[in-house]
């Protein structure tokens, strides 16, 4: 019932999209030889099973009908930029139209938790996230769903994950952050993007992965409304180390305001003097990267999945959505549905295994 | 490169057709967007975003700035019309500016309105590009501490736009903090109020809230009273603001920019409490103060500059220091992000000239806005005339739209509605909105900035007087305090408590 409802403010929203949408001169035609023949052999197959008699709309061909695709995460995030730019170079290989639609709150469970009930019908797909989809059902006793609840089709972008403190803080390098811890429990503090989200988990992840016993005593754990604030916060010696998406902190290491300590990718990153986690002594720490894929409901039929793949693997070749992707700092890969689900499950264990073996759990 | 040069360069950037055309359709766009109730400048940005990837950068960022300026000022346009602020920040306007229309001088709020948005539009673009290398710096010294104080600080707003009793306005003020503590716990992320809801585990939404509040007692009021006033709507919308009534409220008006630029720069706070805040301070030092609350221009005045003085002040953090204050500007961080250039210190060294057509552009757009503005007065002043048998149900339709538009639930109607019911129970006992308006917005980040204090001190509360900003709010919180005291010995009758 819903579903049908956010239809009508949506659909208004993508014929915006084709009248002023990019590129007019080389999507539309690939819209129309789409489009066209799709529609019609969908109208001619209805009719025809409508005349027949029976379940029309299930036989047709998916998709038959624009895809809201949910973003858990506000619009103007990491998430929504993906997941717009996605749904901009979608035209070219989807046949119908994506809506994506913010589906606000609590860390990403509010939106979330509405795909899992939603019709498995794959009208309604969601761009699942670390945040949603690893940290929260790692940490949160209470959340409305699992990681089971869904089927995944593919991850298709990855964020490395950079520790920074303040450059007018003194601490330059991973060593002297765990002397610094080690000479004060309790008062080195990192901040975050709220309770379950990556940066939660990441900051005691690393502190925890260098040896220093008993985390979540030893520092504090900051929360802010939003990755902004909590940048700001470091920026501002509010707070004494953040660990995040790289992408959140490039302008100011560039800028020469933040001064990384660590990186997890497997090479070092062009413009960040840091080490990687490898030259460290911690490889271990390369599952911490921030991620989006698609998925959707459990129950969705083999066709859906299949399509999407399809679809996932010609967007994430894209040069147009590889370039903005890049541009925004991020990796775009293209991992199958069971490596992604790998990927996904290895990732939930080590920050279940962190949460179980610090008491981070949250009931 | 000299400045001249880079002046120059940027010049020949701007001056394009197409990249004036961007900037125009953008303003147009965010004045109908942000008139439409539900659909905030947040969403507006958000939405024009992928337009910009395939533009040249300048445009696109143009654009968005275009489309931020339009949806901020857009949103006083139902809020005086129709009692529906069209996005948060506008909240503060509907206290006057209704009052107004229904006193039949919509043209007059809506004038006013746009003329002081205007103004503390340029003011704001002006202070970005003078100071901000200055103001990014004070935003940086405000941690947790000072915005508590500052929050706290704040509160005492509420004492001014209670009304006649305050013991009611704090009454009012109770239900908002408590409605606000719905949802997940900060610190702890553990469940508050939610009674097993995953819809509520997120919180009530503000815009449900805030459209219950205000538009739904209306239309239930105007139902009630049952009759079709033709011929006293007609005569509505033809007044205009006086030369007098402009210089009457000047000095309200740059006092309430230079509010909206602080509060601007400083991330994180936005428009709405800068709109509140402003008002506070205009109804304080105002020889009309009693007048406020019941449709005083000054009012409109003041809480307009207080929100669109925040608009080109946001740019401060993210140009200077690449920090975005708020959601809009994050979304402008990843259009600048897109086309490779990254905001903060060094843009200035390296994109000098990017830098200067931002600025000439920001400029441009004050004009357009005011263009755009003078049309949609135009257009949208006729909406006082619609006889209400026909603009009830379009309200309604609208406030349905709007709630339900914010995060694509049919749950937020139903806050809508049910903060709605609550609202009509408050205007038939007297209790004012208001209050409980500011508690809502404020009492969240109150307790937030608390709270994170309280963890950066280890739980010792001298953090809370460890810089210069945090006792100039404390001083001036106590001065406050004093003085709303010293009134109400003086003769006003205030209840005790």
């Amino acid at each position: 019932m819903s579903e049908d409802k956010g239809r009508e403010p949506g659909s208004k929203q993508i014929r915006e999209n084709d009248i002023m949408g990019r590129s007019t001169a080389r999507t539309t035609p690939a819209v129309k030889t789409h489009a066209e023949p799709t529609r019609l052999a969908g109208t001619a197959l209805a009719a025809a099973l409508a005349l027949s008699a029976l379940t029309a709309t299930a036989r047709a061909e998916y998709p038959d009908r624009p895809i809201t695709l949910v973003v858990a995460y506000g619009a103007g995030g990491a998430t929504d930029i993906a997941a717009r730019n996605l749904a901009a170079v979608a035209p070219k290989y989807i046949p119908q139209p994506v809506l994506v639609v913010n589906r606000t709150g609590a860390g990403g469970a509010t939106g979330t938790a509405s795909v899992k009930s939603a019709d498995p019908d794959g009208y309604t797909m969601v761009v699942a996230r670390v945040g949603s989809h690893t940290v929260n059902p790692a940490m949160k006793e209470t959340l409305p769903y699992t990681i089971e609840d869904f089927r995944y089709v593919g991850v298709f972008e990855i964020n490395p994950v950079i520790c920074a403190t303040a450059a007018s803080s003194g601490i330059d390098s991973m060593d002297a952050l765990i002397g610094k811890i080690e000479a004060s429990p309790g008062e080195v503090t990192y901040s975050s993007s709220g309770v379950g989200s990556l940066l939660h988990i990441a900051g005691a992840l690393v502190i925890d992965a260098f040896g220093v016993e008993n985390v979540t005593e030893a520092i504090t754990h900051l929360p802010f409304r939003g990755g902004g604030e909590a940048a700001t916060a470091v920026l501002g010696g509010n707070a004494t180390f953040i660990c995040t998406n790289s992408s959140a902190l490039m302008g100011q290491i560039e800028a020469g305001g933040l001064k990384p300590l660590l990186v997890t990718t497997k090479e070092r990153m062009e413009g960040v003097d840091a080490p990687t986690v490898a030259e460290l002594g911690h490889p271990e720490l390369e599952a911490l990267v921030g991620w989006s894929g698609i998925a959707g409901p459990k129950d969705i039929p083999d066709e859906v999945h299949d399509a999407w793949s399809g679809w996932l693997d010609q967007i994430v070749a894209d040069e147009e959505f590889r370039k903005s992707l890049i541009a925004l700092g991020s990796i775009p890969v293209s991992m199958d549905t069971k490596e992604s689900v790998a990927f996904i499950d290895n990732q939930y264990e080590v920050f279940k295994g962190l949460v179980d073996k610090l008491g981070m759990r949250i009931e | 490169m000299s400045a001249y040069d880079a002046f120059l360069g940027a010049f020949a950037l701007v001056a394009q057709l197409d990249n004036v055309l961007a900037l125009a359709l953008g303003v147009v766009v965010g004045v109908i967007v942000g008139a439409v109730p539900g659909m905030s400048a947040t969403m507006a940005v958000a939405l024009a975003l992928p337009f910009t990837f395939t533009l040249d950068p300048i445009v696109g960022i143009l654009m968005l700035i275009g489309v931020y300026k339009g949806g901020i000022y857009g949103g006083s346009i139902p809020a005086i019309l129709i009692k529906t602020p069209g996005t948060p920040a506008s909240s503060c306007t509907v206290l006057d500016g209704h009052p107004m229309a229904e006193r039949g001088e919509a043209g007059k709020a809506l004038e006013m309105s746009l003329y002081a948005s205007c103004i503390a539009d340029m003011i704001s673009n002006l202070s970005l590009i003078l100071f901000a290398a200055w103001l990014a710096a004070f935003a940086l010294s405000f941690g947790p501490p000072e915005y508590f104080t500052l929050i706290l600080f704040s509160l005492t707003i509420i004492a001014g736009v209670a009304g006649d009793t305050l013991l009611k306005g704090l009454i009012s003020a109770g239900f908002g903090l408590l409605l606000a503590t719905v949802g997940l716990d900060l610190v702890y992320g553990t469940d508050r109020f939610i009674f097993g809801e995953a819809d509520l585990m997120s919180g009530l939404n503000f815009i449900p809230v805030l459209i219950g509040l205000f538009a739904i007692p209306e239309v239930l009021l105007q139902c009630t009273r049952g009759d079709d006033e033709i011929g006293r709507v007609a005569r509505l919308g033809r007044s205009h603001v006086t030369l007098a009534e402009m210089r009457r409220c000047l000095r309200s008006i740059f006092k309430s920019s230079l509010i909206g630029v602080l509060m601007g720069a400083i991330p994180g706070i936005g428009g709405a409490p800068a709109a509140f805040m402003a008002y506070g301070e205009a109804r304080r030092s105002s020889p009309n103060a009693a007048n406020f609350g019941r449709g005083e221009l000054e009012g409109v005045a003041a809480s307009e500059a207080g929100n669109n003085g925040v608009c080109g002040a946001t740019m401060i953090p993210l140009l200077a220091l690449g920090i975005p204050g708020d959601v809009i500007t994050a979304v402008i961080l990843g259009a600048f992000m897109v086309h490779g250039l990254q905001p903060g210190p060094l843009l200035f060294q390296q994109n000098i000239v990017v830098v200067y057509a931002i600025f000439i552009g920001i400029m441009l757009s004050s004009v357009f806005l005011f263009a755009t503005g003078m049309i949609a007065i135009r257009a949208f002043r006729r909406v006082a005339d619609i006889p209400k048998s026909i603009l009830l149900p379009a309200v309604l339709t609208l406030c349905v739209f709007g709630a339900y538009a914010v995060n694509n639930t049919m749950f937020d109607v139903a806050v809508m509605f049910a903060t709605g019911l609550f609202g009509y129970f408050m205007v038939r006992v007297g209790m004012p909105a208001a209050p409980f308006l500011i508690a809502f917005i404020l009492g969240p980040m109150l307790e937030d900035n608390f709270r994170q204090g309280m963890l950066m001190g280890q739980s010792d509360f001298s953090i809370f007087f460890r810089s210069p900003i945090t006792w100039f709010f404390w001083a001036l919180t106590a001065a406050t305090v004093a003085l709303l005291v010293w009134q109400g010995r003086k003769g006003r009758i205030v209840p005790a408590g």
